[in-house]
């Protein structure tokens, strides 16, 4: 199959994964034994106010109905209005996005940084202190909570060292002009460079907490998969050609180990960028997982469902990325 | 390798400058307060309902009068009207403006803009649109302007009380009718455009509002008591109460907005920071169905009032950020006077059950939501009722859920908590006491005559003398015969700077009263 009709066929797949997660989900969230206007309006809120605002919201109207109208706003790219910002979905969701791709980022740059690095360390000076090092922290980094972590990160580095800033984007005096809603772009952009500093410093703890996750697994595999290559023949060989050690691992070894790393990272990813909600709390990060999460303790239909099929929308994306890039690798993928 | 050790001084360097850069300082002139922004949802007067939102949006729009704290009452006084007069029909006020008063942008305010305000809460029909319709009885016709200076309406005759503080509440902010008309959108009145926008002539205008980073207010120039000291208000979203603790600590923020009780109390000996607080707008209630089984008997329902321990919740539960207060006017309202029948008294509620024939108790399902708060209050409460062998099955559902039910008479005991939509006793005899309004009393089945005509009476009695008797009459007879359990009055609290002069000033009453005006540094 040719890599064309490889990415047709896959995009083709991802539209019906698409309409199956927007049909779960939608049924999920008017199955729920949970009201959503009454949500919006209180305790307070009479009985008739209540059943008004049913009718306004086209929630008193058949399930089919409902399901149908959405479906058909959905394919004009259209999510709804979200119940509590009174404002489109599309919107809410783009307003939120640009936080959440620089988190995701700086997060995956930080992690495939720390965890390939690690992990080759790791793999060429196997069972030697920096081996027990980077195992102990691929354990502390998959099993520590995020939210513990961040708080004391927070405690460290902003409360007692005051080295870094508590939480936000940036400082609420420096500002960057908006182009693309991600700061440290925007400022490089217009040579804010005092805001550069600031939105790099604001970004630091938030991306290590992030990603640190996401470095230990890469960090694992890596070690590995680069364990698992160094025992092939053709490293033998390349030994016995006489080549360095360092031309041998890093330019034979290191490019076959990287592939199972591909598709962690892929992952990662796709997971940093649907938003992670605990680490956007405690950084008062303004990003998507927050935005979704608020919506479903509201119980706001059209963010809930609109943010999980966007959520779904950039999983699959990510996937296809790796999948057209394996294939663009590997002929034998695409059969 | 040269050129490697190159790169790595080059990084540490990097490091060392990253961390080494200071905080940039908040400005003497501003306030920076640290918050939970989520509630916000729309800075437009005639929409918002929420507490915090409405707080803020009282500063940003000037209404005909003020409503304000004197000796821990709530009074109404001159704002932008300097007088008013009620015709002897009691329904038909007539409010004399200032004169030569100006908007924020300069544009003078006069009385078409009062008459476009208060009908365009009328014609979008939102949140808090009953306010107007149902509780003063307010039509786009009643609400009219005889002159540039003269604003009239005509009400159904609700008393004054009820008419000053709804008329001088959120809803009532005036608005600039032609900067909303020149941003209206499809016939919506400005409602989008105001949503982060102002309009207004109050002591503040809405600068700016980044959702989930900040709201940024900036002083009015032109307010007509003059620009208030602090000139930029910021209201930074902080979710986590943690991160606000430590910011406060530290100095970054001034004003510590959703503290948990615990981390407030750990703050009382802090030599930078004080701990503000004051009655909340708002009663924390047992209620019972008095349609179902046992709790028919008012015998019954006395002795859970009897059984509950009241100081153990107050101190342990609320760690003491609440008011014994077992009636439903909260303290500071019209007719209120401190009175509370209730203690935990175990022998008398036993008596009480063996009376009404329930000396063995018996089984009842007590519903709550899932807020750690309310989850603690429900065990307290069950622990108390095994004391008198009721059997309380807790179930924890989610608020939406647990009202849905509650609406639909389907709860036989909840704990839960009622917010006040106006300062007068009206807005909390009608919801506890008058089953007519198919509000609490008539979700707990209460369907009591007496108590519903004393309600009705007291809400369009003119003579404030019989209005404050016909109220003592209610709460007595409620106590004795009502299905509810008062718990508490929370306390409202924040951590505060000592830089930050006079916030218990601006902040008592919170949030019928909130003046950012008499805050400075």
């Amino acid at each position: 199959m040719k890599l064309e009709s490889y990415i047709i066929k896959r995009i083709f797949l991802m539209v019906i994964v698409m309409f199956g997660v927007a049909t779960i989900v939608f049924f999920i969230t008017r199955v729920i034994p949970a009201d959503p206007v009454g949500a919006i309006l209180g305790g307070n809120a009479p009985i008739e106010r209540v059943d008004e605002m049913r009718r306004q919201l086209g929630l008193d109207k058949p399930i089919t109905l409902q399901f149908f109208e959405y479906i058909k706003g959905i394919a004009h790219a259209d999510f709804g209005v979200s119940l509590k910002s009174n404002r489109p979905v599309l919107i809410d969701i783009l307003n939120y996005f640009p936080a959440t791709i620089e988190l995701a980022f700086v997060s995956i740059i930080f992690a495939v940084l720390v965890g390939v690095i690690l992990g080759i360390f790791s793999a060429i000076h196997r069972n030697k202190p920096i081996d027990h090092f980077s195992r102990f922290f691929s354990i502390l980094g998959v099993s520590m909570p995020v939210f513990w972590l961040g708080l004391l990160l927070l405690l460290v580095f902003y409360y007692h060292l005051d080295w870094l800033p508590g939480g936000g984007r940036n400082n609420l005096f420096i500002i960057p002009s908006r182009i693309t809603g991600l700061v440290l772009l925007d400022s490089i952009l217009t040579r804010e460079w005092s805001a550069f500093w600031d939105g790099l410093r604001h970004i630091i703890l938030p991306a290590f907490v992030l990603g640190y996750a996401s470095a230990a697994s890469i960090a694992r595999i890596m070690r590995a998969s680069m364990l698992d290559i160094l025992r092939q023949d053709f490293i033998r060989t390349a030994k016995s050609k006489g080549l360095s050690k360092n031309i041998v691992i890093y330019r034979h070894a290191l490019k076959n180990a990287l592939i199972p790393v591909v598709t962690i990272i892929g992952l990662s990813l796709g997971s940093l960028l649907s938003g992670a909600v605990l680490t956007e709390t405690i950084f008062s990060w303004p990003g998507l997982g927050r935005y979704i999460v608020n919506a479903l303790l509201v119980l706001d239909y059209p963010a809930v469902t609109g943010g999980a099929l966007f959520i779904a929308f950039v999983y699959s994306l990510a996937n296809l990325l790796v999948d057209i890039s394996y294939a663009a690798l590997d002929p034998r993928m695409r059969v | 390798m040269l050129k490697r050790k190159f790169l790595w001084i080059i990084l540490i360097v990097l490091l060392i400058s990253l961390t080494c850069m200071s905080n940039a300082a908040t400005p003497k002139d501003a306030l920076v307060i640290g918050a939970n922004t989520e509630i916000f949802i729309t800075c437009d007067p005639g929409v918002s309902f929420e507490v915090l939102p409405n707080a803020i949006v009282k500063n940003i729009y000037a209404s005909l009068v003020r409503v304000k704290i004197e000796d821990g009452n709530f009074v109404t006084v001159p704002e932008v009207a300097k007088s008013w007069e009620i015709d002897l029909d009691g329904k038909t006020w007539t409010f004399h403006l200032r004169e030569g008063l100006v908007f924020a942008n300069g544009d003078p305010l006069k009385s078409d803009a009062v008459v476009y305000s208060l009908q365009r809460v009328l014609k979008l029909e939102k949140s808090p649109a009953w306010l107007f319709s149902d509780v003063l009885g307010l039509t786009e016709e009643s609400i009219t302007a005889p002159d540039d200076n003269t604003v009239q309406i005509v009400t159904n005759g609700a008393p004054s009380n009820v008419v000053l503080t709804i008329v001088g509440d959120t809803l009532g902010g005036i608005l600039n009718p032609e900067v909303v008309q020149e941003h209206e959108a499809d016939g919506d009145m400005g409602q989008g455009w105001l949503t982060d926008h102002s309009a207004g002539a109050g002591p503040y205008v809405l600068e700016e509002w980044d959702r989930k980073i900040k709201l940024v207010l900036r002083a009015n120039e032109n307010y007509w008591r003059g620009a208030p000291e602090i000139k930029t208000i910021i209201i930074q979203d902080i979710p986590e109460p943690t991160d606000q603790l430590l910011l406060l600590k530290k100095g970054d923020i001034d004003i510590a907005w959703d503290l948990t009780a615990e981390q407030a109390n750990s703050l009382k000996d802090s030599p930078d920071i004080s701990v503000v607080t004051t009655p909340g707008q708002s009663d924390e209630y047992v209620g019972m169905n008095a349609g179902w089984g046992p709790f028919r008997d008012v015998r019954v329902r006395q002795a859970v009032k009897y059984a509950i321990d009241y100081d153990a919740i107050i101190n342990q539960v609320m760690e003491g950020f609440a008011i014994n207060n077992q009636q439903f006017l909260p303290v500071g309202y019209f007719s209120y006077v401190e009175n509370n029948p209730y203690y935990q008294d175990i022998e008398k509620a036993k008596e009480l059950m063996a009376e009404a024939g329930y000396a063995d108790g018996f089984d009842v399902e007590l519903v709550t939501n899932t807020t750690e708060r309310r989850k603690t209050e429900a065990v307290v409460v069950q622990e108390n009722l095994a004391k008198i062998g009721i059997n309380a099955e807790i179930n924890l559902m989610q608020a939406s859920q647990m009202y849905a039910k509650f609406r639909e008479q389907g709860i036989q005991m909840i704990i839960a908590g009622w917010g006040v939509d106006y300062p007068d006793a009206d807005a909390l005899a009608n919801p506890f006491a008058n089953y007519r309004v198919q509000q609490l009393a008539w979700r707990c089945v209460w369907y009591d005559d007496y108590a519903a005509d004393l309600c009705e009476a007291a809400a369009v009695e003119i003579n404030e003398d019989r209005r404050f008797q016909m109220y003592q009459d209610l709460t007595n007879y409620w106590h004795i015969y009502g299905p509810f359990a008062m718990m508490y009055q929370p306390i409202e609290f924040w951590g505060v700077r000592n830089e930050v002069k006079d916030y218990d000033i601006a902040a008592e009453g919170y949030s019928v009263h909130f003046d950012l005006t008499e805050i400075s540094k």
